[in-house]
């Protein structure tokens, strides 16, 4: 299902089970920025048409129209920017660990990782209306030997990944104390 | 004047030339998915030389010296 997608660092072995990036919604709310700029540009250009019937052919009109294109060229720029700040943070769940990818502006990035057999607790939690209702929130999960807790925000169904990331941990945790068992009877 | 809205224009033009390098570096860079990264850099880079092109005629049209000379007094 992930075949496409590969991190730095993957093993051979390892298999993506879930990818996640946030929520559609909240790249949404951060395009707003976008969509305002851009009706202010057709602000400005139906401001200044409707100053003057002949601004058309004034000398300011050209002036005018390389404005709104430099405007342009910058919003161009800025829907990228915001695209790959959305693009780039992701989590990943593979049958080994999860991976967190965090994106910080364009020269900050961080990349930690946490094996599924040293999870000691997992909560989901959506709070809030909107979240309630297009099914978004964060997952908390708790570590035997860090201090920090490993953290995803505002990623879709969080109760499902939760879920998976359990039935994830149980398994990984079982194969591990077979292997064990394996080692101490001398089966390997 | 002109020479200073040449230098002013290639100034600009050179800033947004080096965020479209960033933004091309950091989607070619980390490969989380090739082939969405590869569709994406060649969407920016057709729209933004598009644009600039656009922008560069426009820049060309603009009568800069009537348009300045309202401070000459």
């Amino acid at each position: 299902m992930f075949g496409e997608i590969n991190f730095p660092g993957q093993h051979d072995d390892e298999q993506v089970i879930l990818f996640l990036r946030r929520h559609w919604f909240i790249f949404l709310m951060r395009l707003l920025l976008v969509i305002v700029s851009l009706i202010g540009l057709v602000f400005v250009y139906v401001f200044f048409n409707l100053l003057s019937s002949d601004f058309s052919q004034s000398d300011y009109f050209n002036l005018l129209l390389f404005a709104e294109s430099l405007g342009t060229l910058f919003i161009w720029n800025l829907f990228f920017i915001l695209w790959i700040d959305f693009y780039l943070d992701a989590w990943i769940v593979t049958n080994e660990r999860i991976i967190n990818i965090s994106q910080k502006g364009f020269f900050n990035r961080d990349i930690s990782e946490l094996k599924l057999t040293k999870i000691q607790d997992v909560t989901s939690e959506i709070v809030g209306v909107i979240p309630t209702l297009l099914n978004y929130g964060n997952i908390y999960v708790q570590t035997a030997a860090e201090k920090e807790r490993f953290a995803f925000y505002q990623i879709p169904n969080p109760n499902e990944v939760k879920n998976t990331i359990v039935q994830l941990q149980e398994n990984e945790q079982h194969h591990e104390e077979v292997e064990m068992g394996q080692a101490i009877r001398g089966e390997l | 004047m002109s020479a200073i809205i040449i230098t002013l224009y290639f100034v600009i033009v050179v800033i947004f030339l080096s965020f479209g390098a960033t933004i091309v570096f950091h989607l070619l860079h980390y490969k989380i998915n090739r082939r969405v990264s590869g569709m994406i850099s060649l969407i920016y880079i057709i729209g933004a030389a598009l644009l600039l092109i656009s922008n560069f005629i426009l820049f060309q049209q603009v009568a800069w010296n009537q348009i300045f000379s309202i401070f000459k007094l």
